[in-house]
C-alpha cells in the first residue's frame, strides 16, 4: 500500500506525486449525447461524472398547480431556487453502483445525495437566468461513473458544462474544485501547507472544503466544508481554492470554445450574424 | 454518438500520468482492487548539494521556503569507493539492520527511495517511524527520493514480473538514474552511489548494468570499524547465503497460515490472545482467550511453538484427554538446558531428554489423580499474529563460550536475557572475548523451525555487568522507559525567564485572567520528606454557617505546558515520572517539575483548585473549580505534620486546619470502607542511602502514618470530584481511570488455598464482601498473616486502566479498588501525562479556555490512554526492580536471618516472602540439601514433605526462619537475593 498523506512534509508532495497547488488533471467534453438538449462528460483525476441537461421545459401537469420549486419529483428532486413564474431547476445525481471501490446499495432517500442535488440545484440557480424561462422546468441528470474524490465540484463543474450545451442563458461558469489542508484537525499544525483539490484519500485523511465560484469573479457562490479544521487555516485553504477554481473555469472555457470552433468547421451550425462578431478563440 | 473512449490519447500531459494499481483485502476478507493516479514529474531534486540545476527547480511549500538539500557536497569514502559514496539500500537491508542505519561511526548520506520506505512501512511501522525519524534528524543526512514520481525513475510493472522483482527493478533504476545525474553536475569529485542489498538476484543484475553494488556485509566489511558493525548484521541476513546447504530436518511444527488461523479464530475453533510464560516454568506458558473463563495453559516446546512471552498468538485447544493441571515444579531453563552447543544445530533431538523427562513427571502426576477438576484446557500455538519482540538486555553464558577460537572469528553464543521468561538467544559475533562479562542489548531476529533457540544480533554494551551505570541503564532498557535528556525543541519550550519566573505582580496582566487569588488563604502541603515536585496542597477553614471550606490547590502545569508543542509531545510519550531508588526519571524538563510548577512554600504559584464546602460530617454542601494564585505557607513532611498535629500545644491556625482536614479525611475514609473499598497491600519496602556515596545502607518498611491518608483521602475526593465534572462536559472524551471487577476465576487458587489450610472462606461477590472477608483472615498467633493474604489477593486484581469515556458503558467505569463509581488522575499533573490531559479537559470545562482539539479527538485520547497504561505499568515494574536491585546490595557481604512465609509451593521448591525487605524468592530443594532429597508432594493440602538427606515439612503459609544473603545468579547476572531455609516454626 502507497503511503498515507503524512508523507507530504517529507518532500512536498501528496499521495498521487502533485504539489500543493496543482489541479489533478481535467478532461471535459461536451455534446456527448447529441439527442439531448445539453451534455456534458468530465472527468478530474478518477473522478468521472456525465451530464444531461433537459430543458427548459413545460412544467408537467403535475407540477403547475405547485409553486416554487420546494416540490421534489420522485426521481429529480432538489429543485429550487425559482420563484413563481421562474424556470425550476431540477437536479438529479445517480451514483453508479460500480463508481466506488466498495458497492455501496444507496436508498432513494439517501441524505448525502439529496444534499449534492440541492447544493447543486441552487448553485446553478443562482448563475441560470431562471426568469427568462418562466413556468419551465431545466432538468438535469448526472452520473456518476467513477469517484476519487472532489465529487461535488466535478458535478458542479459538468452541470456547468451542459446548460452551456443546452444553450440555457447564465451569467458565467460556475466552476468548482475543493481545497485541503495537509495535517490533520487533531495535529493542529498551524504551518500547514493548503491543498487543492483533493482526492479520496486525501480526503479521508485531512480536512477539507468544497467552493465554487462565479465564472472568473472572486464571488463564492457555493461553501461546503464538512470536515473539522482550525479556523485559522481555513483562509488559506479558501484562497487556494478560490484560485483552484479560476483555473477550471479556465480549462472549461477552452472546452466550449474548442467545441464551438470544430462544429463551425464541420458546418454543424450555421454561421448566424450574431456569431460572426464573437471572438471564439 | 461522441466517443468517450481513449479520452487520454489527445492530452498533452498523457506521457506524465500513469496509475498504480493493487489488490488489498479488507478485515471483512473482501478484496478491494484500488486503483491510484500518479502525476510523474520531473522536479523532483535529487537533494545533493553538489546539484546545481535541481537546486534551481527545488520545490517550495505554500510559504514559499523550499526543502534544504540533504546530502553532502563531501560524502565519505570507502576502502572500495575514496572518492566518496550515496547509500541506496533496499527494502531487506532497512528491514534486517536498521540498527546498522542508526550507528553513528557511518552510515551518512543515505538516499530512502520511496519504493523501499513503502515497503518498510508495509512490513513494520515500528522500522518506519525509526527510518522516518532517521530522516528527520539534521546529522544523518538521509534523504527520500520519489522515485515513483520521477518521470525518468518511474517503473512499471511488466507483465508476469512480481512486485518485489519490479521494485528491484525500481531500486536499480533509481541508482542508476542517480549516478548519470550526478555525473552532469561537472563535480571534481563525483561520489558513486551505491546500490545495498542481500539479495543475491539483485546483486547480479545490478553488476551486469553497471551499478556499483554491495551486498550489506561487503559494504561493512569496507567501513573503517567494520568488524564492530559487522556483529550487528543481523542472523537472518547472512542466512540468506547459507540458506539452501542447511536442509536440517524441522523442529518446530510450521505455523497455519494467517487465513487459515483468521476463519480458524472466527469459527470459534482456534483461539487467540497473548502469551505469557509462567515466571516459574519456561516451558509453560498461559493465555487468557474470551471463549474460556480459566486461562489456558501451553505445555512444553513443542505446543509452546516458537512464541515468545508477549507475543499476539492463535492457539488449538487439544483433545480433552491431553489436558493438564498447571505444573507444580519448577523448570529453569538454565538449569536444564546447560550443557547446549549452541553451535550444534542439527542431529540433536529436539526435545531434550532432560526436558523430556521434567515433563514425564508431570503428566505421570497429572493421570493418576482420579480428580478430574484439576486439569486445565491445554492447548498449542499454531501461528503468531503479532511478535512482541523488542531489543533485550542480557549477558553472554559464559558457557556457551568456546575457548578455542581467538582473533576475529565468528563464534556463536547464548544471550541469557534478563527477562526471565525470555528465552535464550543465539548470537554471532566477532568480539566474544570483549563481551563477556558485559551487560549487552540484543535484539532477536529470527526463530525458523530449524532452529531451538531464537537467533538475534548485537546491538551495543552498556558497560561491565553490576556497574551501577550498566544495570540502571539496562533497567530502564528492559523497561523502556525514556531516559535520554530532553531535546533542544523541548527546552525550547520552557519560559524563558528560566528560574527567574514570577507570578506576574499585576493582577492585570494576562496570567491572571479569571484565576481566583487565593494568597491569603493557609495553604500548606504534606508530602513525603525530600520531595522535590510538591503537586499538591490543601487548606481548610471554617465557614460563618459552621461548615468548612476545603481546597485541594494542584499545580497548574497545563499553564505551562500547551497542548501539541515539542514537550507536550514528549511528555505524553515518556507518560510519567519513572521513581527508581537512585534517580527519577522526569515527565517534564527539572525547570518545571522542581520549580516553576512545583508549590514551594513561601512563593507564589498558578495552581488549579478543587474548592468544596463540606458539612461536619464530610458530606459536600457545594464544590467549584477554579485556576487560582496560592502561596503555600509551608511544606511539611508526613512526618511533621504529624508531630505538630500531636503536639497538643502547638494552637495556630495552620495546625488547626491541619486538624479539621484530618477530622473529615477519617470521616471520608470511613464513608469508603462502608461503599467498598479495598485495603490493599504490597509488600513495600524504602531503602535508606548513604547520603554521600549514595550506597545503600539499610532497608526499611513503609511506616503508615494518619497524614498519609489525609493527603490521600483529600486527592481521592478530588479525583472523583473532577472525573464527575469532566465526564459531564465530556461525555464522549473525558479522560477517566478505571478498575475492572476481577474475574471469579483470579480468586479460586487463593480461595481453595485458605479454605485448605486455615478453613476461611473468602467471598469475591463484591468488593464490599472482599473487603469483609479479607478483614475476617486474621491468624491470632500471627499478626503478619492478615497483611501477607491481602499481599496475594492484590495479586489476583486486574490493572486499573486509564481510558475514554467513549469507549466503555458507565457502568464499566466503576473503580473496583476505590469503590467509585467515577474516578480520573487529577492530582500530579508534574508526573502523569494523565493529569495533564484531565487539567485541560477541566479548564475547558470551567470555560476557562477554549477546548483544544487533541482533549477532544478520541482517536487521539485512545492512542495517549494506550500509551500511558504501559508506561504506567512499565514505571511501577522499574520501581520495583529498582528497589529489589538495591535491597541485594544492602545485603552485599551481609548475611542475615530472617522470619518468612512460604507462599507458593511446588513440587521441587517453594516461595518465601520476606516481610522485612519485601523480596520474595524461590527455595528449591537442592539446594536445600545436598544430594537433592526425596519429596512427595501433596498438591492437594499444599504440602511438600521431604525425605533423605533431609527431613522437612513445609506448608503452604507456613512461617520459616531463612538466611537471607546477596549472591549473584548466574542466570540471569544479576545480583539478587538468595535464601536459604534454616528451619520451619
Amino acid at each position: 500500500m502507497p503511503l498515507d498523506t503524512s508523507a507530504y512534509n517529507l518532500a512536498l508532495l501528496r499521495v498521487d506525486g502533485r504539489r500543493w497547488n496543482e489541479l489533478r488533471r481535467i478532461h471535459a467534453q461536451i455534446r456527448t449525447q447529441p439527442a439531448a438538449d445539453g451534455s456534458s462528460y468530465l472527468e478530474m483525476g478518477h473522478t468521472k461524472v456525465m451530464c444531461v441537461v433537459t430543458g427548459p421545459s413545460e412544467s408537467g401537469a403535475r407540477r403547475v398547480g405547485t409553486t416554487g420549486g420546494a416540490a421534489a419529483g420522485a426521481l429529480g428532486s432538489g429543485g429550487g431556487g425559482s420563484r413563481d413564474g421562474d424556470a425550476e431547476v431540477v437536479v438529479s445525481v445517480v451514483l453508479a453502483g460500480f463508481s466506488s471501490v466498495d458497492r455501496k446499495r444507496r436508498g432513494r432517500n439517501d441524505k448525502g445525495i439529496l444534499e449534492l442535488q440541492s447544493t447543486i440545484s441552487s448553485a446553478l440557480s443562482s448563475s441560470l437566468h431562471t426568469h427568462l424561462y418562466p413556468r419551465s422546468t431545466i432538468s438535469i441528470s448526472l452520473h456518476v461513473l467513477s469517484q476519487d474524490g472532489s465529487l461535488l465540484a466535478a458535478l458542479l463543474n459538468a452541470a456547468t458544462l451542459a446548460c452551456i450545451d443546452a444553450g440555457i442563458a447564465m451569467t458565467d461558469y460556475v466552476a468548482a474544485c475543493t481545497a485541503g489542508s495537509t495535517s490533520t484537525y487533531a495535529a493542529n499544525d498551524e504551518k500547514a501547507d493548503p491543498l487543492l483539490d483533493m482526492n479520496h484519500q486525501e480526503e479521508q485523511e485531512l480536512p477539507g472544503l468544497t467552493v465554487a465560484t462565479l465564472g472568473q469573479s472572486d464571488r463564492v457562490i457555493v461553501l461546503v466544508c464538512e470536515s473539522r479544521v482550525q479556523v485559522s487555516r481555513l483562509e488559506g485553504m479558501l484562497a487556494v481554492g478560490v484560485d483552484g477554481c479560476k483555473q477550471v473555469r479556465d480549462i472549461m472555457d477552452k472546452v466550449v470554445r474548442e467545441k464551438g470552433r470544430r462544429m463551425l468547421e464541420e458546418g454543424a451550425i450555421e454561421k448566424g450574424v450574431g456569431l460572426e462578431d464573437m471572438d471564439l478563440d | 454518438m461522441a466517443s468517450l473512449k481513449r479520452s487520454l490519447d489527445r492530452d498533452p500531459l498523457a506521457a506524465s500520468i500513469s496509475s498504480k494499481v493493487y489488490v488489498r483485502s479488507t478485515k471483512s476478507g473482501k478484496v478491494q482492487k484500488i486503483v491510484r493516479e500518479v502525476y510523474l514529474r520531473r522536479d523532483i531534486p535529487c537533494s545533493s548539494k553538489l546539484c546545481q540545476s535541481c537546486l534551481q527547480a527545488a520545490p517550495r511549500d505554500a510559504a514559499g521556503r523550499p526543502i534544504p538539500f540533504v546530502l553532502s557536497d563531501k560524502p565519505a569514502g570507502t576502502s572500495k569507493f575514496p572518492q566518496g559514496h550515496y547509500l541506496v539500500p533496499d527494502t531487506n537491508a532497512f528491514l534486517n539492520a536498521m540498527d546498522l542505519f542508526e550507528q553513528a561511526s557511518a552510515f551518512y548520506d543515505v538516499v530512502v527511495l520511496q519504493v523501499v520506505l513503502e515497503e518498510v512501512r508495509n512490513r513494520s511501522l515500528p522500522l518506519y517511524n525509526r527510518l522516518i525519524s532517521l530522516t528527520k534528524s539534521e546529522e544523518k543526512r538521509f534523504y527520500v527520493f520519489f522515485n515513483e514520481f520521477r518521470l525518468e525513475t518511474h517503473v512499471a510493472r511488466l507483465e508476469g514480473e512480481s512486485v518485489n522483482d519490479r521494485n528491484d527493478r525500481a531500486v536499480r533504476k533509481a541508482t542508476k538514474w542517480y549516478s548519470e545525474h550526478l555525473a552532469r553536475t561537472k563535480a571534481k569529485k563525483v561520489p558513486a552511489v551505491v546500490m545495498l542489498s542481500n539479495d543475491r538476484d539483485n546483486l547480479r543484475k545490478a553488476r551486469d548494468e553497471g551499478i556499483p553494488a554491495c551486498s550489506m556485509s561487503e559494504y561493512v566489511k569496507q567501513l573503517k570499524d567494520g568488524d564492530r558493525l559487522l556483529d550487528l548484521i543481523p542472523e537472518s541476513e547472512e542466512g540468506e547465503f547459507t540458506k539452501e546447504k542447511r536442509t536440517g530436518e524441522n523442529l518446530y511444527p510450521e505455523y497455519f497460515t494467517m487465513s487459515k488461523m483468521m476463519t480458524g479464530v472466527k469459527a470459534g475453533l482456534l483461539h487467540q490472545g497473548t502469551f505469557n510464560v509462567s515466571p516459574y516454568n519456561y516451558l509453560e506458558g498461559s493465555i487468557r482467550v474470551p471463549a474460556f473463563p480459566k486461562s489456558l495453559i501451553i505445555l512444553g516446546r513443542e505446543n509452546i511453538n516458537r512464541a515468545i512471552d508477549g507475543d499476539l498468538v492463535v492457539v488449538e485447544i487439544l483433545p480433552k484427554d491431553q489436558w493438564k493441571s498447571p505444573s507444580t515444579k519448577v523448570i529453569e531453563e538454565d538449569a536444564v538446558t546447560k550443557n547446549e552447543n549452541p553451535d550444534a544445530e542439527v542431529g540433536e533431538d529436539f526435545v531434550s531428554e532432560k526436558e523430556r523427562k521434567a515433563l514425564q513427571e508431570e503428566v505421570k502426576r497429572t493421570q493418576s489423580k482420579t480428580t478430574e477438576g484439576h486439569a486445565q484446557p491445554t492447548a498449542k500455538v499454531v501461528g503468531v499474529i503479532k511478535r512482541n519482540w523488542r531489543q533485550y538486555v542480557g549477558h553472554i553464558d559464559q558457557s556457551s563460550v568456546s575457548q578455542s577460537g581467538q582473533g576475529r572469528k565468528q563464534d556463536t553464543v547464548f544471550v541469557i536475557p534478563m527477562d526471565k521468561k525470555i528465552p535464550k538467544i543465539r548470537l554471532r559475533t566477532r568480539q566474544v572475548a570483549e563481551l563477556v562479562g558485559k551487560r549487552i542489548l540484543v535484539a532477536i531476529d529470527a526463530w525458523d523451525r530449524g532452529s531451538r533457540h531464537p537467533s538475534g544480533h548485537f546491538i551495543r554494551s552498556l558497560g561491565e555487568l553490576e556497574t551501577k551505570a550498566a544495570e540502571t541503564e539496562a533497567l530502564l532498557l528492559e523497561y523502556d522507559v525514556q531516559y535520554r535528556p530532553f531535546p533542544k525543541t523541548v527546552l525550547d519550550c520552557l519560559p524563558q525567564e528560566g528560574h527567574g519566573w514570577k507570578v506576574p505582580e499585576s493582577t492585570d496582566d494576562a496570567g491572571w485572567r479569571d484565576r481566583a487569588d487565593l494568597r491569603d488563604l493557609l495553604i500548606c502541603s504534606i508530602d513525603p520528606i525530600g520531595c522535590q515536585d510538591i503537586d499538591d496542597a490543601l487548606h481548610s477553614r471554617p465557614l460563618p454557617n459552621g461548615n468548612v471550606e476545603v481546597g485541594v490547590h494542584i499545580a497548574d502545569v497545563s499553564h505551562f505546558v500547551k497542548p501539541n508543542n515539542a514537550m507536550d509531545m514528549e511528555a505524553s510519550v515518556r507518560g510519567t515520572t519513572v521513581y527508581l531508588v537512585d534517580k527519577r526519571i522526569d515527565m517534564l524538563p527539572m525547570l518545571l517539575g522542581t520549580d516553576l510548577c512545583s508549590l514551594k512554600p513561601y512563593v507564589e504559584r498558578y495552581a488549579f483548585s478543587v474548592i468544596w464546602e463540606l458539612s461536619p460530617d464530610a458530606d459536600i454542601v457545594n464544590v467549584r473549580f477554579t485556576k487560582s494564585v496560592i502561596k503555600s505557607r509551608e511544606a511539611f513532611s508526613y512526618e511533621q505534620a504529624q508531630l505538630r498535629v500531636d503536639d497538643a500545644s502547638q494552637q495556630d491556625e495552620l495546625t488547626l486546619s491541619i486538624r479539621t482536614l484530618l477530622e473529615l479525611s477519617k470521616k471520608l475514609k470511613q464513608r469508603r470502607i462502608e461503599a467498598g473499598a479495598l485495603s490493599l497491600s504490597s509488600p513495600e519496602v524504602k531503602v535508606q542511602m548513604e547520603s554521600e556515596t549514595s550506597d545503600p545502607i539499610d532497608v526499611k518498611t513503609k511506616e503508615h502514618l494518619a497524614t498519609m491518608s489525609l493527603v490521600e483521602e483529600f486527592m481521592l475526593l478530588a479525583n472523583t470530584t473532577v472525573a464527575a465534572k469532566i465526564y459531564d462536559a465530556f461525555p464522549q472524551t473525558a479522560i477517566l481511570r478505571r478498575h475492572g471487577a476481577p474475574p471469579k476465576t483470579n480468586f479460586d487458587e487463593l480461595a481453595n488455598q485458605l479454605k485448605v489450610k486455615k478453613g476461611m472462606e473468602l467471598s469475591i461477590e463484591s468488593s464490599r464482601a472482599l473487603a469483609d472477608s479479607l478483614d475476617t483472615c486474621v491468624d491470632p498467633k500471627e499478626p503478619f498473616f492478615n497483611t501477607l493474604i491481602r499481599i496475594m489477593a492484590t495479586r489476583c486484581m486486574m490493572a486499573a486502566e486509564y481510558f475514554c469515556s467513549g469507549t466503555q458503558a458507565y457502568d464499566d467505569f466503576r473503580h473496583y479498588g476505590l469503590a467509585s463509581e467515577i474516578y480520573t488522575h487529577f492530582t500530579s499533573p508534574i508526573r502523569r501525562y494523565a493529569d495533564l490531559v484531565a487539567h485541560r479537559q477541566l479548564a475547558a470545562a470551567i470555560e476557562y479556555e477554549p477546548v483544544h482539539p487533541s482533549v477532544r479527538s478520541r482517536g487521539r485520547l485512545e492512542a495517549v490512554c494506550k500509551n500511558i497504561n504501559v508506561r504506567h505499568r512499565n514505571a511501577q515494574l522499574a520501581g520495583r526492580a529498582s528497589i529489589a536491585y538495591y535491597v541485594g546490595q544492602s545485603l552485599r557481604g551481609k548475611a542475615t536471618e530472617e522470619d518468612g512465609f512460604v507462599i507458593k509451593i511446588f513440587s521441587n521448591g517453594f516461595v518465601v516472602l520476606v516481610p522485612r525487605f519485601g523480596i520474595e524468592s524461590l527455595i528449591r530443594l537442592r539446594d536445600i540439601a545436598e544430594p537433592e532429597p526425596e519429596a512427595t508432594f501433596d498438591a492437594e493440602n499444599y504440602v511438600l514433605t521431604t525425605a533423605g538427606s533431609r527431613e522437612v515439612r513445609v506448608e503452604l503459609f507456613q512461617k520459616v526462619r531463612v538466611k537471607v544473603t546477596d549472591q549473584k545468579d548466574e542466570a540471569t547476572g544479576k545480583r539478587g537475593v538468595k535464601m536459604e531455609l534454616i528451619r520451619t516454626l
